[in-house]
């Protein structure tokens, strides 16, 4: 799917976003630009405050720029509506969380599985993809465990598998190894590596320097505003 | 998906869930089994003016006037009304007694009553025939028996016809057999055990003397009204006294009446039904709700992946269905269970009559129950999570 080099998976144009509070407006993004391109690996840094769990929710499509246009793979998102977005967060994305957020009391295959169960593809045929996508992440024979039988590493690749099930034009990922050790983390940005080589876009919030380090490329936010946007060092991890 | 997940959920807390629809099951059972009762009684009622016929009707004089004794039938009345009003197929006294009915040794006592050529009782006849207009033209000795009597009498079994019992110290012929349904302690039947000629019974017992009511045969149902009033105005000319005071019965009057009970008691249960489910909604509306807010994460997730608003509104309503269908199941149940065993223990040993359960009412009632509660109250709950916001709800700890 990233064989185009020059192929566009994000491009944010001007991205501004205030919050209003009853009369108090608190502008958080005062325009934001970038793009990436397809098969880029690319961390997001900044302080708390920064405004990176905004633009997080925006890529996302959790929510909606004030102003500013968003192009997710192809397609304006900035104005789409819930079950447009609902949809696009369905084929389009695929979310990593630092609390895992598995659903308890159901086994890691059909926690994977569950996207497609919005998409509305057949029972078989989810359970086929979820084994599938759990061996590609390491974890074939860890299908009927329930999350808590589970390691947070594990979880952690669990919720991967099913940020992956749908083939997502981009996986967003906020703080992945935020509750993990240092050890497991490794792990998980292995796994990531791995995926970035298969050609995997993959955005990544982070506030951890050695973490973001294993991205290509990092953006850092301060006050709303880009205000650097540096390539890696070739090769890390 | 959506039920297997429902069911997973609900089971993980079973407890809760039992609490939650505990107020649903006892208020279908009370309702259901408070149904399958009304049923058996009203069958009850049914199977007690079963054996009377369709156009007959009986005239009674209102005791409260003056001149009431004046108002009494007389026999020569009874020719009158059959010669002049229209619509009298049949007239002839209302009256009967109790008397011991002997056959060898075997004896017991049954209420005896006059009956015309044309029956008064609609009973199948088992053996033989009914009584016929040659036993009443001739004053005949005969007389036809119910199958209560003939059980009785007859514990051998066999055809009775032709074999005679006593009534009293008079011999009577058995020329037929009726069949009457069950009975249990309130021996009540229109028309009694043994039937007689009733110019036999005149003979016997009323010797030409007064009675006071009179039973008619309307030559069709649908003139049962007109022979009514027929009967009572030929009575006031007869007497030459305009202001003579009669009160007049027929089947469908009995029946109004029983449905007029009945349709009482189905509003009390109605009541109680709303109230009931107003009660049993509100519980578990306020469980919905908190299972709602404890899962505000995973519905954040949820979203998060794409679930859409509906797919999230489904999840819930979904649970809230089957918490209100396993309710009114369990309640359905129980209430079935309930009726069914007052009903064996209590009204067919007293009625003897047998009815059975009403399924598909029932099963309708607890069913609409159901829907109804899941629409009324677990649609709030189900919008609720349905409209959280995706960030707010993931950030939920």
């Amino acid at each position: 799917m990233n064989d185009g080099a020059n192929a566009i998976a994000i491009d944010l144009r001007d991205i501004r976003k205030t919050y209003e509070n009853g009369p108090l407006k608190v502008p958080v993004l005062h325009g934001i630009t970038f793009t990436v391109e397809q098969g880029e690996y690319v961390a997001i840094m900044g302080p708390s405050g920064s405004g990176k769990s905004t633009l997080m929710n925006l890529i996302g499509c959790l929510d909606r720029p004030t102003s500013g246009t968003y192009v997710l793979d192809g397609v304006d998102v900035s104005k789409l509506d819930d079950n447009a977005l609902a949809d696009i967060r369905l084929r389009k994305l695929g979310f990593v969380f630092q609390g895992f957020n598995l659903l308890a009391r159901t086994d890691a295959i059909n926690n994977v599985a569950l996207p497609l169960f919005y998409a509305g593809i057949a029972g078989r045929k989810r359970r086929e993809l979820a084994q599938r996508t759990l061996e590609a992440v390491g974890l074939a024979d860890r299908g009927h465990h329930q999350p808590t039988q589970l390691s947070g590493g594990q979880q952690q690749r669990v919720a991967i598998a099913r940020a992956l099930i749908n083939d997502p034009a981009v996986l967003l990922a906020d703080e992945p190894t935020g509750n993990l050790d240092s050890k497991t983390s490794e792990e998980i940005m292995l796994l990531f590596a791995k995926l970035h080589a298969s050609g995997r876009t993959i955005v990544m919030v982070t506030h951890d320097e050695r973490i973001a380090a294993n991205a290509r490329r990092t953006i850092r936010l301060l006050d709303g505003l880009v205000v650097a946007d540096t390539a890696a060092p070739a090769c890390s991890a | 998906m959506y039920f297997r997940e429902a069911i997973d959920v609900l089971l993980a807390n079973k407890v809760r869930s039992l609490l939650t629809i505990l107020g649903l099951i006892i208020g279908v059972g009370a309702v259901i089994s408070i149904q399958v009762l009304g049923a058996s009684m009203a069958g009850a009622v049914n199977g007690l003016l079963g054996g009377m016929s369709d156009n007959s009707f009986f005239i009674v004089p209102n005791t409260q006037q003056r001149n009431a004794d004046e108002a009494s039938f007389k026999l020569s009345d009874l020719d009158a009304i059959r010669r002049s009003v229209d619509g009298v197929a049949a007239a002839i006294p209302l009256a009967g007694v109790n008397d011991v009915v002997r056959h060898g040794h075997h004896a017991a006592r049954y209420f005896i009553s006059g009956e015309s050529a044309i029956p008064f009782s609609n009973l199948p006849v088992l053996y033989g025939r009914h009584i016929d207009q040659r036993d009443v033209d001739s004053s005949a000795p005969v007389c036809v028996i119910t199958n209560a009597a003939y059980d009785r009498l007859f514990p051998g079994g066999g055809d009775p016809t032709g074999q005679s019992v006593y009534v009293g110290s008079n011999r009577f012929l058995i020329v037929g057999v009726l069949t009457a349904p069950n009975r249990g302690f309130i021996n009540g039947q229109f028309g009694g055990d043994v039937l007689i000629p009733w110019t036999t019974y005149d003979d016997r017992y009323l010797r030409n003397g007064k009675f006071f009511a009179a039973r008619f045969i309307a030559t069709d149902p649908g003139r049962i009204g007109a022979a009514e009033t027929g009967v009572i105005e030929e009575m006031r000319s007869l007497r030459g006294k305009p202001d003579l005071q009669y009160q007049s019965y027929d089947k469908s009057q009995f029946a109004q009446g029983v449905n007029g009970v009945f349709n009482a008691m189905t509003l009390i249960v109605a009541f109680i039904g709303a109230v009931s489910l107003l009660v049993a909604g509100i519980g578990i509306m306020n469980i919905m709700l908190v299972s709602v807010a404890e899962r505000t994460r995973e519905i954040g997730v949820r979203k998060a992946i794409g679930a859409r608003r509906s797919q999230v509104l489904a999840q819930f309503f979904i649970e809230a269905l089957i918490l209100c269908g396993a309710g009114c199941a369990i309640g359905w149940a129980i209430g079935i269970g309930i009726g069914s065993l007052v009903n064996n223990v209590a009204i067919v040993k007293v009625t003897g009559t047998i009815v059975g359960v009403p399924w598909a009412q029932t099963i309708a009632i607890a069913a609409s129950f159901a829907v109804v509660v899941t629409l009324a109250f677990g649609t709030y709950p189900a919008f609720r999570a349905a409209a959280l916001d995706p960030i707010e709800a993931l950030r939920y700890e």
